[in-house]
């Protein structure tokens, strides 16, 4: 049963498509349930990168939650592909979508490793409550600055990247 | 989300999305705004009905994930030797399922057993030659915590350290007659 929530913020999250890529039966059925708290119903997973490719074209999500780690595809790959600008590379309809990466790594490289790829946001799992509804929040309500060249198009890979984890973020 | 820049232009990663300049800036709407086709500002405060509500969604599934991380630990005990011993099928199974505790554990209000399982992923990822007791104390350690959790917490932490320290101990053997 979802919370009742102010009707604007309701509103939103009645509408919003989430496309969650994990390999955790586990973990995908804790997000389902935890969007559904917020009332956001309106909600695929995908196992892997690839199938996360094939679920992005066909369900036309607003947002990605994805894992990092993940076989045969992982999760920054996917971000790669779906931020690629030649043809071809992006099999989906809105590249520009953010994408949340939930993942258990907190070192330098593979949080510098997601923002390289594209990724909008990182959170260190143990997922809370709190921290996720704070940055789905904040991924569906702050515009999206892109940075455009010839063969990528995403968040600028140049600015710092937060990991958000419970005992305090690091950034990078 | 943070857009200001890094001083980490050499990373090969960064140069090659940005290689190709020059580079064009655009600011698209927030999702909110092409949701609801008008200016939105997310209140400041997270609603603490919705917070409650997803603590209550998290105590429903407590349950059932206390059942499915016995038997993922109970999973790991027969894969110790194999695990251990090569990098085959048996340590990749191995990784997977103590990867998958260390995510969840500590969100189901089992922080200690993922503090536990992230010590035991963290060693797996750092070395190629495992001990098997290392593996072994831990997998334990994480049995230990859910089925007979300690009653002090300092207990716990302490045991934690000890697993370090035996890391720690392995890799100074390892350097020693490495």
């Amino acid at each position: 049963m979802s919370a009742p929530l102010a009707s604007e913020e309701a509103e939103l999250f009645a509408t919003l498509r989430v496309l969650i890529v994990d390999d955790s039966a586990e973990m995908c059925r804790l997000l389902v349930a935890l969007l559904e708290a917020l009332g956001i119903v309106n909600v695929v997973c995908a196992p892997n990168g690839d199938a996360g490719l094939k679920r992005f074209s066909e369900f036309d999500p607003d947002l990605i939650i994805t894992d990092g780690d993940m076989q045969p595809m992982d999760g920054y790959e996917m971000t790669r592909r779906i931020r690629a600008v030649h043809a071809g590379e992006t099999p989906g309809r809105n590249r520009d979508i953010p994408v949340l990466m939930v993942s258990g790594h907190v070192g330098r490289d593979t949080v510098t490793r997601a923002r390289n790829e594209g990724v909008t946001d990182y959170i260190v799992k143990p997922v809370t409550p709190g921290l996720l509804y704070e940055r789905l929040r904040a991924a569906i309500a702050t515009p999206i600055h892109i940075v455009e060249t010839a063969d990528y198009r995403g968040p600028s890979p140049k600015r710092r990247l937060t990991a958000r984890a419970i005992d305090g973020d690091r950034q990078y | 989300m943070s857009d200001s820049l890094s001083e980490d232009d050499n990373e090969a990663g960064a140069k090659r999305a940005t290689d190709s300049l020059p580079a064009r800036f655009v600011r698209i709407p927030s999702i909110a705004e092409r949701k609801l086709g008008r200016d939105y500002t997310a209140p400041i405060r997270l609603d603490p009905r919705v917070l409650d509500q997803m603590q209550k969604t998290i105590k429903t599934l407590a349950a059932t994930y206390k059942e499915t991380l016995v038997g993922q630990i109970a999973s790991l005990l027969p894969l110790i030797e194999a695990g251990s011993a090569d990098a085959g099928e048996a340590r990749s199974r191995l990784y997977s399922i103590a990867h998958d505790v260390r995510g969840l554990a500590g969100t189901f209000g089992l922080a200690i057993v993922g503090n536990f399982a992230r010590s035991l992923c963290g060693y797996m990822e750092k070395h190629t030659d495992l001990d098997s007791m290392i593996i072994r104390f831990h997998i334990e350690a994480m049995r230990d915590a859910v089925t007979d959790p300690a009653p002090d917490s300092n207990l716990a932490d302490e045991t934690l350290r000890s697993l370090e320290r035996l890391i720690d101990a392995a890799d100074i053997d390892a350097r020693s007659f490495g």
